[in-house]
């Protein structure tokens, strides 16, 4: 791994130590851990009775009410549990963009949201794409320790989970890092990340060069992906198209994420430590 | 097709437009730039399958706009001109050059009087353009043409007026030539001219003379005469009535003695004495007058030139006869190491500076008694008349190389060549036993001419007096000549080869350095022509006749394209400062 994307995750480490992650109430399940679930559970929180169901473990039954009317009844305490957040990492070459800080940012700021899980007492796993979806070496353990977080996949996500989609957990908390820039229906893959989750959020991260085009001149714009190249004299009706063309980009994947019920954010890769009031905004992050 | 390397200035701003064209080429070249995804540049990606395509040069109005101001350029420092209806006429001016000029009556000089009518010509009516061309042996055209008066007061003090003689005839001719029969002439001078009407419509003859009374050294000289230098002077009063004068005469630093020269009008008296060999100048002064130029002259030593002879004859007799006529010339030197001729009777070399002289009587038997044919241009040949004389010589022809001098029939008498070193190799085919050329004039001066000639060819001045206008001939060694004239101007010559001719603008001393020698030579005022004023007249002949005719000039039309590059580069200012016409 690249000793940047190494200082990176450091410094998100730093950046995330100030928040927490926001998890939403339908999030409130999972293993058993430290944080109340919303279903019944083993804690010593009283929260309940019913009736005695076969399978139901006797140490619970309640014998005094069974003294009193003969009937077995169960007291329900409230279940403790560990939420989880689930970080899929768009891992495409786009994401290490030459000459701008996107990869960087993006190790960053999956370093911040990590820290920020661990801060809301939540358990993580990291996606990254490339053949497929990979759990990334050692994604358990502070960002710090992260390695092999390598941005040089030729797929796109969405091709990514066609050959191999991510084993995410139940009612997690996903967040999808991309810069979004692939042809494609937004909607396939929002349903497929918002399925099963708790909740979803779109991190649109974009380097400054993806933001606004370039100075008028000739231009030899080559893919980062596929090598593609193509010729283009930019004046200010290129440059007004190129505009148009983001925000029609933009605006597809945010129909998308209302649609499956997902918040997207979009942040600029050099500025993404005055950013971090977006994450706020879409109650992904809260001040720790 | 325009002669660029006439116009360097175009050449140069020819050399831009490459330039430009690079830049803008270099400029619109396609930069290359990772993007995220050509997702977003959909509107413009084209296939780059089946190989690179060629793309149009896509160059900006900007572009145009510069190439348009730098092709005017080039064209205005071409200096174009055109054709434009004109009605005043340029004017070529013809100024006397000749000292007569300077002849002063009222403490005014002719010269001084022509200035200032030309200056208030040019305030009346300035003419387009003036050209000046000088009269003097010979016209000359002063600088490039002028528009106003300031440059030509710049090009005035070239006229000088020390000129022994005024070719106006001549420059005229010359005038008519620059002005292609359009631009009108001005002759200023001192005289009327040849004849009293002038025909030509475009010619104006003003003199600003005045009839003077003058006394003037008319011929002076100083040549060698033995063991003493005769001095002649010859002194004309150029007055209507007899006058005196007074003649000054110094040599030297002694004191000066002074005569009374008295003389009938327009008459002359010449003046001959002998002064001691090392006498160094000799200066003579009359009194002052009307045109001093010529009341004073200088005369320097004559130069006396020797030439060292070897007489390596091995028949007695033979050289007896050539060491008596060698003496009899006067041109031996007393010694003759080193020697510049070795007469021998075969044709040695003797030093790489030797010319020979070879004296053969073997076989000389046949004696001629003309006619004999005598190449009358060559410098051996000079003063030989070979009258009734008898030659004898051998029956022979003349070596390859060698150019027969005299001859009799075909028997060459007499020869020379020239080898490779520039040496000179003579040949004598005489036998004096049967001849009587020994004993005729012809004779010592032979052998005069032979030494007159190798005298002649060794480095040095050729005479140290000279008359004004006159060229004075330098043989130089090969080493940088300096000559400093009266007025202190030098001129430096850094190599020479052989002969350098010395202009003599100015009368005075002259100084030539060559190498570690240097010499002089005085150059004097004497021209009677010049120096008789009585002929010198005021007045105006000839008139301009008026311009009816509209005529066709070439104009200068540098300003329209200089105008027309400066309207498109204000036009280049305005959309760039718009953030236009950039595509």
């Amino acid at each position: 791994m690249r000793d940047e994307l190494r200082q990176a995750l450091r410094d998100g480490e730093h950046l995330g130590a100030r928040y927490a992650l926001q998890i939403p109430q339908v999030a409130a399940s999972g293993w058993t851990g430290s944080r109340s679930g919303r279903r019944a559970g083993s804690s010593i929180d009283f929260q309940d009775y019913r009736e005695y169901q076969p399978g139901d473990d006797l140490r619970f039954i309640d014998w005094g009410i069974y003294a009193r009317t003969d009937r077995l009844t169960v007291k329900l305490f409230r279940e403790e549990v560990v939420p989880h957040l689930d970080l899929v990492l768009d891992g495409s070459r786009s994401m290490n963009l030459e000459k701008s800080a996107k990869a960087g940012a993006a190790a960053q700021l999956a370093a911040l949201l990590a820290t920020a899980a661990t801060n809301a007492q939540c358990t993580q796993a990291v996606w990254f794409s490339g053949e497929g979806f990979q759990r990334l070496a050692n994604d358990t353990l502070t960002p710090s320790a992260w390695d092999k977080l390598e941005l040089d996949s030729k797929r796109t996500p969405e091709r990514s989970f066609e050959i191999m989609p991510p084993k995410f957990r139940r009612l997690a908390v996903r967040v999808f890092v991309s810069d979004l820039l692939w042809p494609g229906e937004p909607l396939q893959i929002l349903r497929r990340l918002r399925d099963g989750a708790a909740a979803l959020f779109v991190v649109q991260l974009l380097a400054r060069d993806d933001a606004t085009p370039p100075e008028h001149g000739n231009l030899r714009v080559v893919d980062s992906e596929t090598g593609d190249e193509s010729e283009i004299y930019i004046d200010s009706a290129i440059a007004k198209q190129y505009a148009d063309n983001l925000a029609q980009l933009q605006q597809s994947w945010a129909d998308a994420c209302r649609q499956c019920g997902a918040q997207m954010t979009t942040i600029i890769a050099e500025d993404l430590e005055n950013s971090l009031g977006e994450l706020e905004s879409i109650q992904l992050l809260a001040p720790a | 097709m325009i002669p660029f390397l006439t116009y360097p200035l175009a050449m140069i701003a020819l050399a831009t437009v490459p330039a430009l064209a690079a830049i803008y080429i270099l400029r619109n070249r396609f930069r290359r730039k990772q993007v995220s995804s050509l997702v977003l540049w959909r509107f413009h990606v084209q296939s780059k399958s089946g190989g690179a395509k060629i793309h149009r040069l896509q160059l900006p109005l900007l572009f145009f706009l510069e190439l348009l101001a730098l092709l005017l350029l080039v064209t205005a420092a071409t200096g174009p001109h055109w054709k434009l209806p004109q009605s005043a006429r340029p004017l070529i001016v013809v100024l006397d050059d000749s000292f007569s000029m300077r002849a002063v009556d009222s403490g005014v000089s002719a010269q001084t009087r022509a200035r200032d009518f030309l200056e208030k010509l040019f305030r009346q009516s300035p003419p387009p353009s003036t050209r000046l061309i000088l009269a003097g042996t010979e016209p000359r055209s002063l600088g490039s043409i002028a528009k106003n008066w300031s440059e030509v007061n710049e090009l005035l003090p070239q006229w000088k007026c020390w000129s022994p003689d005024a070719s106006i005839d001549s420059a005229i001719t010359l005038a008519a030539e620059l002005g292609k029969q359009q631009a009108n002439i001005l002759v200023l001078t001192d005289h009327k001219p040849a004849g009293e009407k002038i025909t030509n419509p475009r010619l104006e003859w003003h003199a600003f003379g005045e009839p003077l009374d003058n006394f003037a050294f008319v011929n002076a000289s100083r040549t060698a005469f033995g063991d003493e230098d005769r001095c002649l002077l010859e002194i004309a009063n150029f007055s209507g009535a007899a006058r005196t004068t007074k003649l000054l005469i110094q040599t030297g630093t002694n004191a000066a003695q002074g005569s009374l020269v008295s003389l009938g009008a327009r008459e002359s008296q010449r003046l001959v004495f002998n002064i001691p060999t090392g006498t160094p100048l000799l200066r003579a002064e009359l009194e002052a007058d009307s045109l001093a130029e010529d009341n004073e002259i200088q005369l320097l030593p004559p130069i006396r030139k020797r030439v060292r002879v070897q007489v390596a004859l091995t028949n007695e007799n033979l050289s007896a006869l050539a060491n008596r006529t060698l003496d009899a010339t006067g041109l031996r030197a007393a010694i003759s190491e080193d020697p510049e001729l070795v007469i021998s009777d075969n044709d040695v070399i003797a030093g790489s500076n030797s010319w020979s002289l070879c004296w053969s009587t073997a076989g000389a038997t046949n004696a001629y008694t003309g006619p004999f044919i005598v190449d009358t241009s060559h410098p051996l040949a000079e003063g030989v008349a070979l009258e009734g004389v008898i030659w004898a010589g051998a029956e022979m022809t003349n070596a390859p190389g060698d150019i027969p001098v005299i001859l009799a029939g075909n028997v060459p008498l007499l020869s020379a060549r020239e080898d490779v070193a520039g040496r000179r190799h003579l040949t004598l085919n005489f036998n004096p036993e049967l001849s009587t050329l020994q004993d005729t004039p012809d004779w010592p001066i032979l052998f005069w001419n032979i030494l007159k000639w190798r005298a002649a060819e060794t480095p040095g001045l050729s005479d140290s007096n000279a008359r004004l206008g006159t060229e004075v001939t330098l043989k130089t060694t090969g080493e940088p000549v300096t000559v400093i004239q009266p007025d202190g101007t030098k001129a430096v010559f850094p190599k020479t080869g052989g002969e350098l001719a010395l202009e003599t603008p100015m009368p005075g001393i002259y100084s030539v350095a060559m190498g570690a020698t240097t010499n002089q030579f005085s150059v004097n005022a004497l021209t009677a022509d010049e120096s008789d004023l009585s002929a010198c007249t005021t007045g105006q002949w000839g008139k301009w006749s008026e311009d009816t005719e509209r005529r066709l000039e070439e104009t200068s039309a540098v300003w329209v394209f200089g105008l027309l590059a400066l309207g498109l580069l204000c036009a280049h200012l305005y959309l760039v400062a718009a953030g236009k016409g950039t595509r």
